[in-house]
């Protein structure tokens, strides 16, 4: 895992504007791997360097070290750095948060499929494995810091309920783990790695889980609305239409970042029949329409959701209507979170610009997501199985037991 | 396997399919007698081939009968082979971290291990898929499935058998423990409506009778089995009012609680009853009438209803609608006559389920399922 890192962090045109307090590895020809530095004048460094630096640095193995940027200068398996910018050992902490960042957006480019949160235990698991912190409080405390390192890099342009979630999970379970086990660090460690690819494992096989069971729901000759730009929900369209069935879709339009344009397309590609209707036609085409389904970007402690805005509007026409309201969503998605009004979800940066002249002083609110109370939500398809609402705050409950 | 044991196996599956059983607590208890017949003439073998032997016997009878009992009880003495599998393995560690705390005093991790034992811990255990096991790290052998090098010892076999006789002694007292929780919920000088013919109903209300309530029974078409309820409430002293199905909305405002028996009960809490049925609830929600589901627990099925009017239901001989005489001359390729036997009655108008095992309200449901099944048995 640390050579793929190694080719993620080399391949990631970010490399340039490396900064002082990044980890650096270098691949050996031995079969160790040393963390360490290098001579000042950039020679890939000598066995004896490596031994002296080794036994300098006692505790944590991360060393302050800035790179060389152009790869054309890196001798083959060799990372050339600069020298040591400050000396004296440096806490974990600041080296992990660069190193995480980069880890975690290399795990997304990676796979351009992959939830956010996968991406998010992948990047702490790495920490795991990397972290040379001789007790318990100094992994937590390493951990603690990649997870707001992670929150802030993405707290500008993506929502971050999926990986508060995601991370939330993954540090109870860290803890949960730690206390539990009498056995050395070391063995916990490799423990929490190993789960932790476990982890990112199921949570790709969630998709497929839930596409099982979703797709009996889909009825041959059915109409089925779709709203916002959901994977899984998408991945159950997928199973029923391979099963064989006959149905069509409509999806919204998604304004005002055109989820349904996206979402069009790739149905088209299932060779489906789609319809897009205006966000505002919702209550307008309802009575046509056999099932809404709608992906999440949390499930809340009581079991509604939050999504892309305009669920909230839709799941109530549902409701009115006589409409099932269906939502697929993973089970790592569950947050602890329990708002009790639409202002109370965590705040999203993004701002959309609507292009629109409009006089001055005119107030414009452009929220990307709302709150769906549970009673407007017939059921949850999670790789947990089909929940009803009441079901999921149980589920969430046996997590933090 | 035993040629006896096929014989037998065969002649239920035949009962099943002849529909010869009456009544649901039969068909559980005789299912529940012939898994446990199963059970006890397995050789000498792990518990993970015993409960493949009970799946396989299991599937069989399920393919044979519309009936959603039999899977239910299949699936209820899986999950009795399960626990009773843990809490074996569980009585075992806790003797060897008995004797390793009597050799090592300060050995503190002991010590929690056996205190542990019969809390949270086991419910854990049993409930596979939550989100604590999804970073369990499941090891080939171990995780949820039971301790699979381990045979079988004589005790937990007789353990297993002795809740297997336990549970056919609960379903025989299915009707009287409903019956008893009549006083709570029925009230002096109020007017019960209910449908058709049920013993558990008519068992709960004739328990509540001091309570002077009043009864007034749909006939319940096709069958018309309300005549024989309205004519048994009455000889046993209850006030009883008989009328036609058509006439349900109309006394709706005038009744105080609706009382109905249930063929299944569903994962979501909604309830596969006897046709006509949604009609009653729909008019007790439009009246804010509770409506009140009286049902054993081994009732209770994992199945998600996905077209529950299509999927789930029964249709009979449309013989028993309209007479086949009385079509002599008509043109009868344009006449169509359906007879399901099944309504499906959606969560959002059930008030309260009184089961064996208390009140409860559909959404609590899913509860109910992790406590009777383990959920890698909901698919057979």
């Amino acid at each position: 895992m640390i050579r793929q890192s190694i080719s993620g962090l080399l391949a990631n045109p970010e490399n340039e504007d490396r900064t002082a307090g990044e980890q650096c590895i270098i691949p050996e020809d031995s079969s160790q791997l040393f963390v360490g530095t290098f001579s000042a004048d950039n020679s890939p460094p000598s066995v004896e360097d490596m031994d002296e630096a080794m036994s300098r640095d006692s505790s944590s193995g991360f060393r302050n070290v800035s790179f060389a940027p152009a790869p054309s200068q890196l001798a083959p398996g060799h990372v050339a750095a600069e020298s040591l910018a400050t000396e004296g050992r440096i806490s974990g902490e600041d080296v992990v948060t660069g190193a995480v960042v980069r880890e975690f957006h290399a795990g997304l480019n990676s796979d351009g499929d992959m939830a956010i949160s996968v991406a998010v235990i992948k990047a702490l698991t790495f920490v795991i494995k990397n972290s040379k912190a001789y007790t318990i409080m100094e992994l937590e405390k390493e951990l603690k810091a990649a997870t707001d390192a992670l929150r802030a890099c993405l707290e500008s342009h993506q929502t971050s309920i999926s990986l508060s979630a995601g991370c939330e999970l993954f540090m109870r379970y860290v803890t949960k783990a730690l206390t539990m086990e009498n056995s050395d660090l070391d063995e916990s460690k490799r423990r929490l790695t190993e789960r932790g690819d476990k982890f990112a494992e199921t949570s790709h096989q969630a998709k497929t889980k839930i596409a099982e069971l979703g797709q009996r729901y889909v009825r041959d000759g059915g109409v089925i609305l779709l709203h916002g730009f959901s994977r899984v929900a998408l991945g159950i369209l997928k199973q029923a239409a391979t099963q064989g069935k006959n149905f069509s879709v409509m999806v919204t339009e998604g304004r005002p970042d055109n989820s349904g344009q996206k979402l069009a397309t790739l149905l088209r590609e299932l060779g489906l029949p789609v319809t897009l209707v205006i966000d505002s036609a919702a209550a307008y085409v309802m009575d046509r329409v056999d099932m809404v389904l709608v992906g999440a970007e949390g499930v809340v402690e009581n079991g509604g959701i939050i999504n892309k805005i305009g669920t909230y509007q839709l799941a109530m026409v549902a409701k009115a209507l006589g409409t099932p309201f269906y939502c697929a969503a993973e089970s790592y998605k569950f947050a602890r979170l329990y708002p009790l009004n639409q202002r109370d979800l965590p705040k999203d940066a993004r701002v959309y610009d609507l292009n629109l002249s409009l006089p001055q002083e005119t107030a414009v609110e452009t929220p990307s997501r709302d709150y769906t109370p549970p009673q407007l939500i017939t059921l949850l398809f999670t790789d947990l199985g089909i929940l009803t609402p009441s079901a999921v705050s149980d589920e969430l409950i046996q997590l933090f037991l | 396997m035993a040629s006896n044991l096929e014989l037998q196996i065969n002649a239920f599956i035949m009962k099943l399919k002849r529909r010869q059983l009456p009544g649901t607590v039969e068909t559980a208890q005789k299912t529940v007698e012939l898994l446990r017949v199963v059970v006890s003439s397995q050789p000498r073998c792990t518990t993970s081939s015993l409960l493949e032997a009970v799946r396989d016997v299991g599937k069989r009878l399920v393919d044979a009968s519309s009936e959603l009992v039999v899977g239910n009880m299949v699936r209820r003495v899986m999950y009795v082979i399960r626990e009773e599998d843990q809490q074996d393995s569980a009585r075992d560690r806790d003797r060897d971290d008995q004797s390793d705390f009597d050799e090592d005093e300060d050995d503190g991790a002991g010590q929690e291990e056996t205190l542990t034992l019969g809390g949270p811990k086991d419910s854990k255990i049993m409930r596979a898929r939550s989100l604590a096991s999804l970073l369990e790290y499941q090891t080939p052998a171990a995780g949820t499935a039971p301790s699979s090098s381990a045979a079988v010892s004589r005790k937990l076999k007789h353990n297993i058998i002795e809740c297997m006789n336990e549970l056919i002694f609960d379903l025989g007292n299915i009707c009287s423990q409903i019956a008893e929780q009549a006083s709570e919920h029925l009230h002096a000088n109020e007017i019960i409506l209910t449908f058709g013919f049920s013993t558990t109903v008519l068992k709960f209300l004739k328990t509540a009778k001091k309570r002077n309530i009043a009864a007034v029974v749909a006939e319940a078409a096709p069958y018309y089995d309300g005549h024989k309820m309205a004519k048994q409430l009455a000889a046993a002293g209850i006030q009883t009012t008989a009328i036609s199905d058509s006439a349900i909305f109309a006394m709706m405002a005038r009744i105080n609680m609706v009382v109905v028996g249930a063929s299944a009960v569903l994962a979501n809490g909604g309830v596969i009853a006897q046709v006509g049925l949604h009609t009653v609830a729909l008019a007790a929600k439009q009246h804010a009438v509770p409506f009140v589901v009286l049902t054993g627990l081994h009732k209770l099925s994992p199945e998600q209803p996905f077209d529950p009017a299509v999927t789930m239901n029964d249709v009979k001989s449309p013989g028993e609608i309209l007479d086949f005489r009385t079509l002599e001359n008509e043109a009868s390729g344009q006449l169509h006559v359906t007879n399901p036997t099944y309504d499906y009655i959606p969560p959002s108008l059930v008030s309260l389920f009184i089961t064996d095992g208390g009140g409860h309200c559909p959404s609590y449901v899913y509860r109910l399922l992790a406590d009777h099944y383990s959920p890698e048995d909901y698919t057979l």
